[in-house]
């Protein structure tokens, strides 16, 4: 027996992928967590109040997801309604977010796979084309920027965001800010569209390539944005069977009698399935899901995807296009909520801080994310986050199965192997700070 | 940040072509949220001023090469990390220690509390992974730091200002100082309001307003980002120069201060308050910090 280990890179967080072969028989493939922070432990005995100021730190990509969750999670406990101009701000918050996200996996961590480099950053004197490569590369970081300017408007600080508070938002936008900021959407829009276009094209050219696009069983899907357009600040998780039915619906304090949790002896994240099946969530179950984008250039790509790869579609490099489909989306409709004025002053609602049960969710870029407090005295006794990307472990390493049986025989394994389980990995765009977190 | 630009194909080839060699600079993350590799994605200038060899979180290289500057984030929580970060500091012209987690163990401290931390390692054994330390620490207990990029995390501005050595970048002396908010003598509470209730006046002083703002005595550089929105400062930056090489006692003392001039509030309510988790992740990193009896470090060495 012999155990093939690979490093990952261009990832968030430290993984590992494992894969055990004999005889060209493929006995195990393992994706490793290899970090631990212990954030459950870490907040019992905190203030409950100040959960949405150190719950973002449990991951600085996703820390949007973790602050309006959190935040969630308290309202929930005491019993109290956000406003509805602060949940526009919290809805641009996440779209910022979900902008940078995919702008970063889609350029920054996907793309040197499809252009043959090892980072955009690098840009080889060998290369024939590389300064359309480095008009790309420039390109893509003002799109990925959007994202991280709109973080900042709507959030204040631009990693660890700080305006989510329990009853609403801290402030409202100027109105100045609010259109200046729109019409910068506007004109960065077709240059999201176009790189999209581009990337979907130097896909279907690394499709050819290699032969593949990965993975194409069926599985079951997760989400927890609405059924007919998307929504990420939604009450209700789905799950669609394999088959494409739809849907099994539950709220975030029912997942336990779901979804099965196990803890894994060889990675510091454990994994979650559904009925003892291998789930996926993040972009291709929300594609899955969803009737239609709602935004116009969304709608067009979503159809496209569909008319290409079929409903429910299954391969898993399709998640990246669906990134891609995201991203003009998240611009789109921060164009909309833009339109409205968000300078009110009532942006947020009195409460009373009390001791109780709390559960909190949104649609993070990787999908449902929940977070779970027991308060007693006003100190967080239970801290639980239930992390999207644990959904995705099991669909993780079939998919690396499927790579690993394509490129290994009896006789010898094919170095593209290495390569095939760089783009399985990215695929699912998984989050290792906050699976272990 | 709005106007960041990174530059135009013809600069950067224009650079390549005359051979001029870039600096060249790596990013070694140890246990950390990745907060401060984001942040410094956002700061576009370094790309055709600096060649970026190392950084796994965007660049496909398996081991920290001999560069010019190596900027260290996150603190060592493992085994894996200590090893790497002994490694990476054999061939390195100049060490940058950057963010909370690094220089004085930031939020992970939250977990070096003894009830916390006995539970946790007896639940974090695992087959064949990096075995985690007894407790997080900070870089500079491994290694020798040049210099220290304090935030949770750094700006853009600050990492540029780190890389580029620049003698001419002064940050305000304090997040106050980049505030621009009102502070008014005849609006005195007489309590804290709690840490996020109430609506928040636009553009008066938050200590007037009741809350604990720590903005005052912090180190400015960040623009202030979050006490603008409405926000209380925590104080990711860690103490102004007045007050870093002194004991958290002077910087106590010194709050109080600031809320005797602008409050009516009790000190004790204040200390009290000031010694929460929320604010205890950050306060203390550059003397006696995270629970060590070293000596301060020294305000030259921190940006």
């Amino acid at each position: 027996m012999a155990t093939l280990s690979f490093p990952l890179s261009r990832i968030e967080g430290h993984a590992r992928v494992e894969i055990e072969v004999q005889g060209g028989e493929i006995l195990a493939t393992r994706f490793q967590a290899m970090e631990k922070r212990g954030f459950n432990l870490m907040v019992t005995g905190v203030p409950a109040e100040q959960m949405p100021v150190i719950v973002p730190r449990i991951c600085g990509v996703c820390s949007t997801a973790h602050h309006v969750a959190s935040v969630k999670a308290l309202e929930d406990a005491y019993g109290v309604q956000p406003p509805p101009a602060a949940r526009r701000i919290r809805e641009l918050l996440l779209l910022g977010q979900l902008i940078q996200n995919q702008a970063t996996s889609l350029f920054v961590f996907t793309m040197p796979d499809r252009l043959g480099v090892e980072s955009i950053f690098h840009i080889t004197e060998q290369e024939a084309d590389k300064q359309d490569q480095f008009e790309i590369a420039r390109r893509a970081l003002k799109v990925r920027q959007l994202g991280t300017d709109l973080i900042t408007l709507a959030g204040g600080q631009f990693i660890h965001p700080v305006k989510a508070v329990v009853g609403g938002v801290s402030s409202g936008i100027e109105q100045e800010k609010t259109r200046t900021f729109q019409t910068r959407l506007i004109e960065t829009l077709p240059l999201a569209a176009q790189l999209v276009d581009y990337y979907w094209d130097i896909s279907l050219r690394m499709k050819d390539r290699i032969g593949t696009w990965g993975d194409d069983q069926p599985a079951y899907y997760i989400t927890s944005t609405r059924r007919d357009v998307p929504d990420f600040d939604s009450e209700i998780i789905r799950v669609m069977t394999p088959a494409g039915e739809c849907c099994q619906e539950f709220t975030a304090g029912q997942f336990r009698n779901v979804l099965t949790f196990e803890p894994t002896d060889y990675s510091y994240a454990g994994r979650t399935s559904y009925e003892g099946g291998v789930m996926r969530a993040n972009s291709l179950a929300r594609a899955n899901m969803t009737r239609s984008m709602g935004t116009k250039l969304a709608a067009q790509y979503l159809k496209r995807l569909r008319e290409t790869f079929g409903h429910p579609a299954h391969p898993i490099l399709l998640f990246d296009l669906c990134r891609g489909i995201e991203l003009v989306y998240a611009v789109e409709r921060a164009v909309q909520l833009l339109q409205e004025p968000l300078d009110h002053v009532d942006t947020d609602v009195p409460y009373t801080p009390k001791d109780g049960e709390g559960w909190g969710m949104v649609e993070a870029p990787r999908g449902p994310l929940i977070h779970h407090y027991v308060i007693e005295d006003g100190n967080i006794s239970v801290g639980e986050f239930i992390i999207p990307t644990v959904h995705n472990m099991l669909a993780i390493e079939r998919a690396l199965r499927v790579a690993a049986q394509r490129y290994i025989t009896a006789d010898n394994v094919n170095m593209e192997l290495e390569r095939a389980v760089g783009r399985v990995v990215r695929a699912f765009d998984p989050c290792i700070a906050c699976a272990t977190h | 940040m709005d106007n960041q630009q990174p530059p135009h194909a013809h600069e950067y080839l224009e650079n390549k072509s005359e051979n001029k060699k870039l600096p060249t600079f790596a990013v070694l993350q140890l246990s950390g949220c990745a907060g401060c590799e984001v942040s410094l994605l956002n700061a576009n200038q370094w790309v055709d001023k600096f060649q970026l060899v190392y950084m796994p979180l965007v660049v496909s290289a398996i081991e920290v090469p001999c560069v010019d500057v190596l900027l260290i984030s996150g603190g060592v929580r493992s085994d894996e990390d200590l090893y790497n970060l002994r490694r990476a500091v054999r061939c390195v012209n100049k060490v940058v220690a950057v963010g909370t987690c690094a220089i004085s163990g930031g939020v992970a401290n939250l977990g070096n509390r003894d009830e916390v931390r006995e539970l946790f390692m007896s639940q974090t054994e695992r087959r064949e992974l990096p075995r985690l330390l007894p407790k997080s620490r900070p870089v500079d207990d491994f290694i020798h730091v040049d210099q220290y990029l304090p935030g949770c995390p750094p700006t853009p501005e600050l990492f540029m200002a780190a890389l580029f050595d620049d003698p001419e970048f002064k940050p305000s002396k304090t997040v106050c100082q980049e505030c621009g908010r009102k502070k008014l003598k005849d609006m005195r509470p007489k309590h804290l309001t709690g840490f996020q209730t109430g609506q928040v006046h636009p553009d008066i002083c938050l200590i007037n307003q009741g809350y604990l703002c720590v903005g005052s005595s912090t180190r400015g550089g960040c623009r202030a980002l979050c006490t603008r929105p409405g926000h209380p400062c925590v104080g990711c930056r860690g103490p102004s120069d007045m007050l870093i090489e002194k004991d958290s006692a002077a910087w106590l003392q010194n709050i109080q201060r600031v809320f005797a001039a602008l409050t009516d509030i009790p000190p004790d309510e204040i200390r009290e308050a000031l010694l929460s988790p929320q604010l205890a992740l950050f306060l203390f990193q550059f003397s006696d910090y995270a629970g060590t009896d070293k000596p301060p470090r020294p305000k030259e060495k921190v940006l």
